[in-house]
């Protein structure tokens, strides 16, 4: 048996064998599972005054304003309060049809994501591999790293203001430097996606390596102990067995930047606004100028219930992806 | 166990109740401890609301009415007061609004409390108030619907403030004509070497048209038709899109594309821009001692020109009262107090240009004038004055996203990626829905 083989066989059991709490019996569940049980209901009826604050805060924190956004969305609401003629469906009929800023909007918040997270999870890894080894002073460089996450986002957005500045900016000394010219990174439109992506991925990927550094450390030592004396490398270890360990954690990791990320808006305000000429402009963006500048509620509503339907996909999707590879 | 668990919920909804009841009589509807008359003011963090706040200890001893100021900066203030108007709230009882940009959508909302009842009613406004002391054109601008939304606190309008020493280093004069201005730039542009920027203006699209207005009206173009149709149609409008973004794009700094007064005021300060193409009211952010690295070496001039005559900017802000206010009465105390001729000579005399015609011929006033710099800015704030056009752009409801339009197409010239016929056409089919009938919504 060669080592790779080995190495892949082991992973696999090790998967069969000793599951993560909760996943073989969430498999196993038999028929009934989640349909109305009387008898449970009964037995646990007392619990339903304990549970009523959770229930009321969520339905004022949660239900509520989405409700308030739906009716928001299907009505033209006036700038006096009142909620206006029914518009129907007209708003989304709007924004899908007729309103490229829209897709724009979209298009950006999809690159800012999907360039932003794949960055951040990788150098994550490799940065959460490098803080779960044990070396001296390992403490005090990880709570050095996690400065950028605790910052401000606006202090953030500030500080890199100035090193984005054409004039002063410490970045284009650095690209100028190089031979790479001196972009005006905000001030032009190629460039200012990949200037937030930057940004982005220098906040939040501490973040994510803490996760990741954490969940190198609690991995199981005996199958990767196995992998190496069947032979196989270090790369191999890591990739066929640590990583498919590791591979819920990773999940929850993306998960919470994911929802994160979809809502790009703070940095951006602070920075350029959604400019120049809207190639900055995510769908959060787009729907806090069309409510709090343009005073267009319904459609600002509109555009957020997008939003929330965009980021009820993408976890949605994330969390099936999760459950589908702990079943299997 | 059930009577346990209604009476321990009976005693937290008691002592909610009671703690929101007592939050309510602290604080409630702004009045303050032991029944004072109270008055809330949200303020945008200006030059204005600096020079003002250090009196109000005096308006507090007068009137026995005690002032409660928050003050935010320009985006944070404009939410603030939208957020609370929106909610009705009689939390606020003035606000600064400047109804060039939100007075019609604010007026359309019913926002505004019309004080035409306060000016017009003795009891309430004395003689020795001055009503009539105020410049016709500001005070105008401060009528919707013929109702008065608010009182004119200053008047400021977009210039060109400039280096002397360097415009004499280079053998270049104050330009008399826009073309003269364009040359003037392409001639620092090539002596400075490219170290110093020939001008700093702005290129943010919200901000862009308070200083592209002059531009366009001095190509002989108002922003409507008489017919109430957008004239970026007119092959003025094309060559004002032209200079515009000839000079602030191809001779201002690189990214301008994001910049506004701040960032104009602080490279102009620093020495690193020959010109700066903003508002009279940066006069105080680029002569601040300390700060400024150009200090006796600036000169101000009216944006020059075109082949439609000169036809300035002038723009104003006010204070307003809140329809939802829960002390009128003290609010009308506060507004009259802060726009009284008397205060209005202390304002002046800090640097904020009064809207009062009378404060401007003050011999304490005149006495302030006592450099060159201070000379020619009066000077250049005159002419502002008494020509200037009220309108900062083509005036609908919707007026952030009309500035947006212009803003944002000027801008596509600048970035080198439309032409300014393209720019032009662009506007006028943005423009239409949001000028036409009455605004649009």
């Amino acid at each position: 048996m060669s080592a790779q083989a080995a190495v892949h066989d082991m992973s696999s059991a090790q998967t069969v064998l000793a599951p993560r709490a909760g996943t073989a019996e969430r498999g196993r569940a038999g028929p009934g599972k989640g349909r109305w049980d009387r008898n449970k209901w009964r037995r646990n009826k007392g619990a339903l005054p304990l549970l009523a604050p959770a229930i009321v805060l969520t339905a004022a924190l949660i239900i509520f304003p989405i409700a308030y956004a739906i009716v928001l969305s299907v009505t033209n609401w006036q700038p006096s309060g009142t909620l206006g003629s029914f518009a129907g469906l007209s708003h989304y009929a709007h924004m899908l049809a007729h309103d490229p800023l829209f897709w724009d909007s979209l298009r950006i918040t999809l690159i800012l994501y999907i360039c932003c997270l794949v960055a951040q999870t990788l150098l994550g890894l490799a940065l959460g591999y490098l803080l779960s080894l044990d070396v001296p002073g390992r403490s005090i460089f990880q709570a050095l790293i996690l400065v950028p996450s605790i910052i401000a986002s606006v202090a953030v957005g500030l500080m890199w203001l100035l090193i984005y500045d054409p004039t002063i900016g410490v970045a284009d000394w650095i690209t100028g430097g190089l031979g790479l010219g001196r972009p005006a990174w905000l001030g032009d439109p190629h460039t200012v996606v990949w200037a937030f992506v930057l940004l982005d991925t220098w906040e939040w990927t501490p973040f994510m390596a803490l996760i990741f550094a954490a969940g190198i450390r609690s991995l199981p030592r005996e199958p990767l102990e196995a992998a190496r004396t069947d032979g196989a490398g270090p790369w191999q270890t890591a990739w066929r067995v640590g990583l498919p360990l590791l591979r819920p954690i990773i999940v929850i990791a993306v998960l919470l930047r994911s929802v994160d990320l979809i809502r790009f808006f703070d940095t951006i305000y602070v920075m350029t606004q959604g400019g120049p000429v809207n190639s900055s402009t995510t769908l959060n963006i787009y729907g806090y100028r069309i409510g709090f500048t343009d005073l267009n509620m319904s459609y600002a509503a509109t555009l957020q219930i997008a939003l929330l339907i965009l980021v009820i996909v993408i976890a949605g999707g994330i969390t099936w992806l999760r459950r589908r590879s702990q079943v299997e | 166990m059930r009577p346990r668990i209604i009476a321990g919920y009976t005693a937290v909804l008691l002592t909610t109740a009671s703690l929101a009841a007592c939050g309510a009589g602290a604080g409630g509807a702004g009045t303050a401890a032991g029944g004072a008359k109270t008055v809330n003011a949200v303020l945008e963090n200006q030059p204005f609301t600096r020079a003002l706040t250090p009196y109000i200890p005096e308006f507090e001893k007068q009137t026995g009415i005690t002032v409660n100021v928050q003050t935010y900066s320009e985006q944070q203030s404009r939410q603030k007061i939208l957020v609370t108007l929106q909610s009705h709230s009689p939390a606020m009882d003035v606000f600064m609004s400047l109804p060039s940009l939100e007075g019609k959508e604010y007026a359309k909302a019913g926002y505004y409390q019309p004080l035409d009842s306060y000016v017009s009613n003795p009891k309430l406004t004395p003689a020795s108030y001055q009503f009539s002391g105020f410049s016709k054109p500001l005070l105008d601008s401060e009528r919707i619907g013929g109702h008065l939304i608010g009182i004119p606190i200053n008047v400021e309008g977009p210039v060109i403030f400039y280096r002397t020493d360097l415009f004499r280093q280079y053998g270049i004069s104050v330009p008399r004509t826009l073309s003269q201005l364009l040359a003037d730039a392409k001639i620092i542009k090539a002596k400075s070497g490219g170290k110093i920027y020939p001008i700093a203006g702005r290129g943010l699209d919200s901000a862009l048209p308070y200083t592209f207005g002059p531009f366009f009206h001095n190509e002989g173009l108002q922003w409507l038709s008489s017919s109430g149709q957008p004239n970026f149609d007119k092959p003025g409008a094309v060559q004002a899109i032209s200079t515009y973004a000839t000079l602030v794009g191809k001779y201002g700094p690189p990214g301008v594309v994001n910049n506004s007064f701040t960032q104009s005021s602080a490279l102009f300060a620093q020495g690193k821009a020959a010109m700066e193409l903003d508002s009279t009211n940066e006069i105080s952010s680029i002569t601040a001692p300390g700060s400024s690295q150009v200090l006796g070496k600036i000169g101000v001039f009216n944006i020059p020109a075109g082949p439609g005559g000169s036809h300035p900017t002038v723009l104003n802000w006010g204070l307003s009262m809140s329809r939802y206010a829960a002390h009128k009465k003290e609010a009308w105390e506060f507004i009259k107090w802060a726009t009284s001729p008397q205060m209005q000579l202390k304002l002046a005399l800090k640097g904020i240009a009064s809207p009062r015609i009378a404060v401007s011929k003050n011999p304490k006033y005149q006495a302030t004038l006592n450099t060159p710099l201070r000379k020619q800015w009066q000077q250049v704030l005159n002419v502002i004055i008494a020509t200037g056009n009220p309108q900062v752009g083509p005036p609908a409801v919707n007026e952030p996203e009309v500035r947006k339009v212009i803003g944002d197409a000027v801008d596509q010239v600048m970035l080198g990626e439309e032409s300014a016929a393209k720019a032009a056409a662009q506007i006028q089919q943005g423009l239409r829905p949001l000028v036409g009938t009455g605004g649009g919504a």
